[in-house]
C-alpha cells in the first residue's frame, strides 16, 4: 500500500508532537497506545492502529526512562509498528511489532545523539543568565524543544515513506513460518520489559511478592474469564500490602531511630 | 562557572510573596522541565525556564536576578513529575534571600531522592496499571482505551504537580525534612507494590502458548493443555525469569534479549519443529 504525500506529512506532524511530548508537556501523548489509533486513522485503518498500538504499549511497559536510561524509542517504534501493520495488511500483526524494533533502536540513537549535540547550548545559556536575559533564556529553551520535535518528524516521515515500500516487498517474498516466528518473538518481547523492571526493583525479599502477584493474577484471571478487573483488584491487594509495609517500617524506624548504627543519626 | 559566583544577594529584604496565579503558571511551565535536556547538565535549562516567573518577582535587583539565574543553571536532574516539590522549596528559599550555597545544597538534596520515588509512582506503578487496563480495552477494539489512559495518567500527574507546588512552597525548607525523612520507607513500599504488579502482569499479559503436539496415535498429546492442568502460565513465567537471569546476571542488554527472542521465535516456528 502506497501512502500519499499528505499522509506522510501528517505522520510527520504526529512525529513532531510526540517527539516533544516524550520528554516535555504531558509525557503521555507519545505512548504507543495513544499514537496507534491516530497514526492508524491517518493511514486509513484506525481500528488496526488501536490494536497494534496497545500491543506495542505492552512491549514498552517495561522500557521506561528509569534513572535517566534511554530505552528503545517508543515514538518511532509505535509509529512504525502501525505503518508496517497497515502496509502488510496482515491479521498476524505481531510480526509488524518485530519489524518496528529497528526503528525503536534508531529513535534511541537519535535521542542520544541529540542530547550530546545539545550540550554546548548550555554555555550560551550561561551567558544569557549573566545578563539576566529572561526572554533570551526562554527563547533558547523553545528552540531546543522544537529541535527534537523536528528531528523526530523527519525520521518518522522517512520511515513511513521507505517503510511502507519495505513492508510490501517483505510481505510477498517471505515464507509463512517466518511471519509466525516473528509473531512469536514479538509476543515474547514484553517479557524483556518485565525482566528490566525486576532488575531495577527486585531484591531478595521481593521475590515472594513477585510470585504472590503472579499467583493472584492467575487466580483472578481464571475467576473472571480474563476481564479488565484483574489489574484493578491487583492494585487494591498490592496497595494494601504496600501501605502496611510503609506503616510498619516507619514505626520500626521511629522506635529504633536513635543510635541503631552507632553514628549520629537524628532521632525523630 | 559556578565557583566564581557571589554567595550572597545584594538586596537582603524579603522578596515578594508569590501569589496563586504565579505558582499556577509555574505548574504549567514545569511540564517543560526537559525541553532543553542534554547530557551535560540534563534538565538545568528547563528547570530555570520553569522557575523564571517566580525569580523575576522575587529579585527586583537585576544583579541578584542574574546571580539567581546563573546558579539555577547548574546541573539539575530530578523526576519530571515531582519537580514542583523542588520548585516550591527553592523559591521559598530564594524569597527569604538565603545564601546561594544553602539554596544549592537544598536543591541538590531535594532533587536526588525524588527520582526513585517518582519512578516508583509513575513508571513502575501508574503506567503499568493504567496502560494494562487501557491496552485490554484497546485490544478488544474499544477507542475508550487510549482516552482512559490519558485521563487517568494526566489526572494523577496534574494533581501531584499542583499539590506539590503549593504545599512545598508553603512549608518552605522544612518540607524537605517531611518527605525525605521517610523517603526510604516510602520507596520500599512503592517498590513492593510495583513488584506485586509486575508479577501480576507476567500472568495477566503473558499470552505465549506453544503449539507443540506429541504424536500418540488417535489421541495426540497437546502439550499446552497438559501444562494448563499442572501450572497455567508456566511459559510466560519461565521466559521472564530467563530474561531476568540474562539481564541481571549475564549482563545482556535489552537489545540482545530482544534479538534472542526473535531468533528463538524463528527457530521455534521453523517447519518440522512446530513449537509455536
Amino acid at each position: 500500500m502506497e501512502f500519499s504525500i499528505i499522509q506522510v506529512l501528517l505522520v510527520g506532524l504526529v512525529g513532531f508532537i510526540a517527539g516533544i511530548d516524550q520528554f516535555s508537556f504531558l509525557e503521555s501523548l507519545y505512548r504507543p497506545i495513544v499514537l496507534g489509533p491516530i497514526v492508524g486513522a491517518i493511514l486509513g485503518d484506525a481500528q488496526m492502529g488501536l490494536q497494534i498500538g496497545a500491543s506495542y504499549e505492552l512491549i514498552m511497559v517495561g522500557s521506561m526512562p528509569i534513572g535517566g536510561a534511554q530505552p528503545p524509542n517508543a515514538v518511532l517504534g509505535g509509529i512504525m509498528a502501525v505503518v508496517f501493520a497497515i502496509s502488510l495488511d496482515s491479521a498476524d500483526f505481531e510480526a509488524a511489532l518485530a519489524l518496528a524494533v529497528p526503528f525503536g533502536l534508531l529513535g534511541q540513537q537519535a535521542v542520544n545523539i541529540w542530547f550530546t549535540v545539545a550540550a554546548p547550548v548550555m554555555s550560551k545559556m550561561d551567558a544569557l543568565a549573566a545578563k539576566a536575559d529572561v526572554k533570551g533564556i526562554e527563547r533558547l529553551n523553545w528552540v531546543m524543544c522544537f529541535g527534537i520535535g523536528v528531528l523526530f518528524a523527519v525520521i518518522a516521515m522517512i520511515g513511513t515513506y521507505a517503510g511502507a515500500a519495505m513492508g510490501v516487498a517483505l510481505s510477498t517474498s517471505v515464507p509463512a513460518w517466518v511471519w509466525t516466528g516473528l509473531g512469536a518473538g514479538g509476543g515474547m518481547m514484553k517479557f524483556v520489559g518485565f525482566a528490566v523492571l525486576m532488575k531495577v526493583m527486585i531484591s531478595g525479599e521481593f521475590w515472594t511478592i513477585l510470585l504472590a502477584g503472579f499467583a493472584s493474577a492467575t487466580i483472578i484471571d481464571a475467576a473472571f474469564q480474563k476481564g479488565n478487573y484483574t489489574l484493578v483488584i491487583i492494585a487494591i491487594l498490592g496497595g494494601a500490602i504496600a501501605f502496611y509495609d510503609y506503616q510498619l517500617n516507619t514505626k520500626i524506624k521511629a522506635v529504633g531511630g536513635n543510635g541503631n548504627k552507632g553514628d549520629s543519626s537524628d532521632g525523630i | 562557572m559556578a565557583s566564581n559566583l557571589a554567595n550572597n544577594y545584594k538586596d537582603k529584604t524579603l522578596g515578594a510573596t508569590l501569589d496563586k496565579q504565579t505558582l499556577n503558571k509555574m505548574v504549567w511551565r514545569s511540564l517543560f522541565l526537559q525541553m532543553s535536556f542534554n547530557f551535560e547538565r540534563m534538565q538545568a535549562g528547563g528547570w530555570l525556564y520553569g522557575i523564571l516567573p517566580g525569580l523575576e518577582k522575587i529579585h527586583t535587583n537585576k544583579d541578584d536576578l542574574a546571580l539567581s539565574m546563573q546558579h539555577n543553571l547548574e546541573f539539575f536532574n530530578t523526576h519530571p513529575f515531582l519537580v514542583t516539590f523542588v520548585m516550591g522549596i527553592v523559591l521559598s528559599l530564594e524569597q527569604s534571600k538565603a545564601d546561594v550555597n544553602t539554596i544549592r545544597a537544598v536543591r541538590v538534596a531535594a532533587m536526588g531522592p525524588l527520582g526513585g520515588i517518582g519512578d516508583a509512582i509513575f513508571w513502575l506503578t501508574l503506567v503499568p496499571i493504567t496502560a494494562g487496563i487501557a491496552a485490554n480495552l484497546s485490544m478488544s477494539g474499544n477507542y475508550f482505551g487510549p482516552i482512559l489512559f490519558l485521563l487517568i495518567f494526566n489526572g494523577v500527574q496534574f494533581a501531584i504537580r499542583w499539590f506539590l507546588m503549593h504545599w512545598s512552597y508553603k512549608l518552605g525548607s522544612s518540607a524537605i525534612g517531611v518527605l525525605t525523612q521517610n523517603a526510604k520507607e516510602f520507596t520500599h513500599a512503592a517498590s513492593l507494590l510495583g513488584i506485586f504488579v509486575v508479577g501480576a502482569l507476567i500472568s495477566n499479559m503473558g499470552g505465549t502458548t506453544i503449539a507443540f503436539v506429541i504424536p500418540n496415535g488417535d489421541a495426540p498429546i497437546v502439550l499446552q493443555s497438559v501444562l494448563d492442568g499442572i501450572f497455567p502460565k508456566l511459559i510466560p513465567l519461565a521466559i521472564t525469569l530467563t530474561m531476568y537471569y540474562l539481564i541481571a546476571k549475564k549482563n545482556f542488554s535489552v537489545v540482545m534479549c530482544i534479538m534472542c527472542l526473535l531468533v528463538f521465535g524463528l527457530i521455534g516456528a521453523f517447519p518440522f519443529i512446530g513449537l509455536f
